[in-house]
């Protein structure tokens, strides 16, 4: 039996996206509930230890305060800065820990910082969100019961894990970030409010994913072609308006016109260098990295990503193996049964 | 992001360097037993006051906090008369009667610090509805703080503003403590911006350190506003550099929070930034420096060189008119 | 003056009316004031569905529309607030607090806001705004909507404090609040809405700080505050007509800036005084007139002051109790008597 990480972001679902496009809220009391519903179901299928990290906003201690559980859940001690080394350092001490999995309550960017830390930990993303690509829209108890199988050793985690693609960012040669879905040039001086939503101001990307059925730069690769998580090929695009162009869910309620240059598909390992010049680099949707007018930026699609649960699969296979089917009688004893 | 310009990089700059000075000064008179009475310093929180008001003119209007010096500044009042007003001179911007928590110029739209906490909440209503039944386009940018979040008064200011539509952005400067008590233990919610969702409002968390992020929020939010879409609330989170009150212990705060906070300083934040990019010049940002401290160094002498109010000007401005 | 007969109520709509129409930036607010905003059945044919809770405000919606007549949620912080920077950025507001029991939940904004903004700013803005608010006991509505609290605002600073007592009076008073550049509290009392009374067509205004004196007389001066001014003239009568007895009826119609060289005139005639007031006795209205009189003109008393004023209570619900609350005419001419040595 082994322990299972939990890392729930507080400041996602909370950028600029619900100003200017309909971006849905998720507010702290949701995070908190989905910690909880996620610990019941650990706690159901007998898991003995959660660790998790702690935050700014308190969501751990809160999703702790007064449930009544059998498992031995505790908040990791480590400091707290309120930004992305969190989850990055909570996602280390879970893996050197020795835990079987982690859950991460938040959008893409949670996912990086954690993926940046869990090494070869498989992560069960669950989304907080409307516009995330590489988390899932799931029930905080059926992410508890995925994680719970994995953990109670009732299915391998080898056979309902993939590995997925990343995405590595050079500045001047200089490994300076990773992302999960996509990185793009955005004409934007400065980082700003972070979120990217006007597709006027982005010059190029690069995808690991592109998928219809999604909301962001995946989603206007999903116009082009289909790149699924598993797939390990990656998408280069170079946007601007005189070429092709194709309406796409470019954020949360803005289905918008989007011009496309020139687009090829990208082999494993390959590098693309990215126009020099005054910049910001977004990664998974949310500018990060301010580069200056002297300074090159280069992007290499790797197949290092994290592991992720498929959290389906892990079911369905728990299901095959019996993990859900308690003692019974047969069907002409006293208590029935099904 | 939208485009800033080349002018805007230099007045955000020129503005927060102002108030980085002014409160500067104002700790090292206070510390000399020079001004009376108390002060509250916005040293730390420079990006968000001049991030919002990069975006106001002087027909728009802010509401203000006992933390208001810093607005001030931002919204465009002479710091001459500031500095005149905190020594309690006749030249004051309010003749030497309102002191640090009153600070007020009305004619820059400033509506006045305020010494009671979540006081601006419903003025800042009012200036809206005056907006809205006159036609203008002015927009009011209610600044108030993570303790005043809790004040009943910002529950019905933010209700009141989204139900009439006012064109009114609230600018929660969360600053981690109200006085001494942190805002996690103060805020049941722990995100105030959360709150957005109960009045009907977006409501954004930025980093209050960054002025660009400050810049864009609430020029989106503003732009809002001056559409007749109503209300935003923005959480902006920085860090105080002086205590609650000058002279406070600060016992509350750990050496590793405030390092970290000076890692992110405004200032030298935007400078490095900008620079990067070689967008301004060094050269360009010291002059800066130096005509803010020049500037401040001014406004200490007029103040001092000022006479103080006839005693008997105890009596006047109590009502317009009183038979 | 052309007189026609209209109720307290009604020459208060009338004023706000004549106002509103005469100035765009008047507009008035408060809960249900109009009634009903955002009902499809009320709001889409141009109705209100109160006008106010006694229908003080019923048909200015209708006239001004729903931007100038604004009914506001149980907030009275943030509605009050707003008046007050409405004022100082360019409108003349009329702010309604239901029961002047409900300044509890307000007070900073009227007190540490409104009143003071002026002064703190060095003079440098006003705040013409009027809070309306209805006082006084006799509707038996117990503890939290009977009260008069005048003297609370009085006390304050930055305030002006009108109470009209007759139909005439609260037009030409509110209209004089609604013009002026400071921060008005206009006292409404509940029992005196229906009382009718000569009330000239048109714009007219009483300015404030100017006393009535509503019956002339010789032996005794009896200053009376709001509905106690009614009393006040039934007990004159009683005297007169009973012991002769001449009794002056000063109403200072306002409490801040008091009309005082009125009452020390009216004093010097008469050498008694009695004050009345429904509010309660400390620090009151009643103690500060006392003190007026005893300060600038005790060498003209004959004898000590009385004061008929509400016990030291809270207003109590009871009829019974609520009776016995209230000042009286009984009460005020055995005050008068005591006055003139007679008991």
């Amino acid at each position: 039996m082994s322990a299972v990480g939990i890392i729930a972001n507080p400041a996602s679902g909370k950028d600029i996206r619900r100003l200017v496009a309909q971006a849905s809220v998720f507010d702290n009391n949701e995070k908190v509930n989905i910690i909880r519903r996620t610990l019941r179901a650990l706690d159901a299928l007998g898991v003995r230890r959660v660790l998790i990290m702690p935050d700014t906003a308190g969501l751990g201690l809160r999703a702790l305060d007064g449930l009544r559980l059998s498992l031995d859940a505790r908040i990791i001690e480590m400091p707290v800065y309120g930004d992305a080394r969190d989850s990055t350092r909570a996602a280390r001490i879970m893996a050197e820990a020795g835990v079987a999995c982690i859950v991460t309550v938040g959008g893409d960017g949670t996912n990086r910082a954690a993926a940046r830390g869990a090494g070869d930990v498989p992560l069960i993303p669950v989304s907080t969100g409307t516009n995330n690509v590489f988390p899932v829209m799931v029930e905080g108890t059926v992410a508890g019961l995925a994680a719970g199988v994995i953990a109670a050793g009732l299915v391998p985690a080898d056979a309902v894990t993939y590995r997925t693609k990343r995405l590595e960012l050079y500045v001047d040669g200089e490994l300076i970030d990773v992302a999960l879905v996509d990185i793009a040039t955005s004409r934007d001086l400065f980082v700003g409010s972070r979120a990217l939503w006007d597709p006027g101001r982005l010059r190029e990307a690069v995808l690991a994913q592109a998928r219809p059925g999604t909301v962001g730069l995946a989603a206007v690769g999903g116009c082009l072609t289909t790149l699924s998580p598993r797939n390990t090929h990656g998408l280069y695009l170079r946007l601007g308006a005189g070429g092709r162009q194709v309406l796409a869910p470019i954020a949360p309620g803005l289905v918008v016109p989007v011009g496309i240059l020139e687009h090829r598909l990208l082999e494993a390992g390959e590098e693309v260098h990215l126009d020099p010049g005054n910049c910001t680099v977004a990664l998974d949707g949310e500018r990060e990295v301010e580069v200056g007018l002297q300074q090159t930026v280069a992007v290499r699609l790797t197949t290092a990503g994290p592991r992720v649960v498929d959290i389906e699969a892990a079911l369905a296979e728990a299901t095959r193996r019996g993990a859900f089917d308690l003692a019974w009688e047969a069907p002409d004893g006293p208590s029935g049964g099904c | 992001m939208a485009e800033i310009s080349r002018d805007t990089l230099l007045w955000i700059y020129e503005r927060m360097r102002l108030i980085r000075c002014f409160e500067d000064k104002v700790a090292e008179l206070f510390a000399q037993g020079l001004l009376p009475g108390f002060v509250h310093l916005y040293a730390g929180e420079e990006a968000i006051a001049v991030g919002v008001c990069a975006h106001l003119t002087d027909r728009d209007y802010i509401t203000s906090t006992h933390r208001g010096h810093g607005h001030c500044i931002a919204k465009g009042v002479d710091i001459n008369a500031m500095m005149a007003e905190l020594f309690g001179k006749a030249t004051g911007a309010c003749k030497g009667k309102g002191g640090s928590m009153h600070i007020a110029d009305v004619s820059k739209g400033m509506l006045g610090a305020n010494g009671i906490v979540g006081g601006g909440g419903p003025l800042a209503c009012g200036s809206g509805l005056t907006a809205k039944v006159t036609g203008s386009d002015s927009v009011t940018a209610c600044f108030f703080g993570d303790g005043a979040a809790e004040q009943g008064t910002m529950h019905e200011a933010m209700n009141l503003a989204a139900i009439w539509k006012l064109p009114v952005i609230f600018v929660c400067e969360n600053n981690l403590y109200a006085e001494s008590t942190p805002w996690f233990y103060h805020c049941a919610a722990r995100d105030i911006a959360d709150r957005g969702v109960a009045y009907n409002m977006p409501g954004i968390l930025v980093d209050g350190t960054d002025v660009f992020a400050v810049y864009e929020a609430a020029g989106e939010a503003i732009a809002r506003a001056r559409r007749g879409e109503g209300p935003t609330l923005i959480e902006a989170r920085a860090f105080r550099y002086y205590g609650h009150f000058q002279g406070d212990p600060l016992t509350y705060r750990t050496p590793e929070e405030e390092e970290e906070y000076r890692r992110r300083d405004p200032l030298d934040q935007f400078r490095r930034r900008v620079l990067e990019r070689n967008l301004l010049t060094a050269d360009e940002l010291d002059a800066i420096d130096a005509r803010a401290r020049e500037a401040v160094e001014a406004a200490v002498r007029f103040a001092q060189a000022s006479p103080y109010p006839a005693p008997e000007e105890c009596l006047t401005d109590v009502y317009v008119k009183y038979p | 003056m052309a007189g026609r007969s209209m109720t307290f109520r009604e020459a208060i709509n009338e004023a706000i009316r004549l106002e509103m129409r005469r100035d765009p930036t008047v507009i008035i607010m408060g809960e249900d004031v109009a009634g009903g905003a955002r009902l499809p059945h009320v709001e889409g044919r141009g109705e209100e569905a109160w006008g106010g809770v006694l229908g003080v405000t019923k048909g200015l919606a209708k006239e001004f529309g729903r931007t100038r007549v604004l009914d506001t949620p149980i907030s009275e912080s943030a509605f009050i607030g707003a008046a007050v920077a409405a004022a100082a950025t360019g409108l003349r507001p009329i702010a309604e607090l239901m029961f002047v029991d409900f300044f509890g939940v307000c007070m900073d904004q009227i007190f540490n806001q409104g009143a003071k903004l002026r002064y703190m700013f060095g003079g440098k803005a006003k705040v013409p705004m009027v809070i309306r608010t209805m006082v006084g006991a006799g509707f038996r509505a117990a503890g939290q909507h009977s009260g008069c609290h005048y003297s609370v605002f009085t006390h304050m600073p930055g305030l002006k404090t009108v109470v009209p007592s007759t139909p005439y009076d609260a037009k030409g008073l509110l209209i004089s609040a609604i013009r002026d550049d400071d921060p008005v509290i206009f006292f409404e009392h509940k029992v005196l809405y229906d009382m009718e009374g000569e009330v000239p067509e048109g714009e007219y205004a009483i300015p404030l700080g100017q006393a009535d004196i509503k019956r002339e007389g010789r032996d005794v001066t009896v200053v009376a505050i709001g509905r106690m001014v009614h009393f006040a003239l039934e007990a004159a009568e009683r005297l007169a007509a009973g012991d002769g007895v001449s009794v002056e009826v000063v109403d200072p119609r306002t409490l801040s800036p008091l009309d005082e060289e009125t009452i020390i005139s009216s004093v010097k005639k008469t050498h008694r005084l009695v004050v009345v007031d429904e509010d309660n006795p400390r620090c009151s209205m009643a103690t500060d007139i006392v003190a007026l009189v005893t300060t600038r003109a005790i060498e003209y008393l004959d004898g000590p002051p009385q004061m008929v004023t509400a016990p030291h209570t809270v207003v109590p619900f009871s009829p019974v109790l609520e009776d016995y609350y209230i000042p009286s005419p009984e009460k005020i001419i055995q005050a008068v008597n005591t006055a003139l040595g007679r008991v």
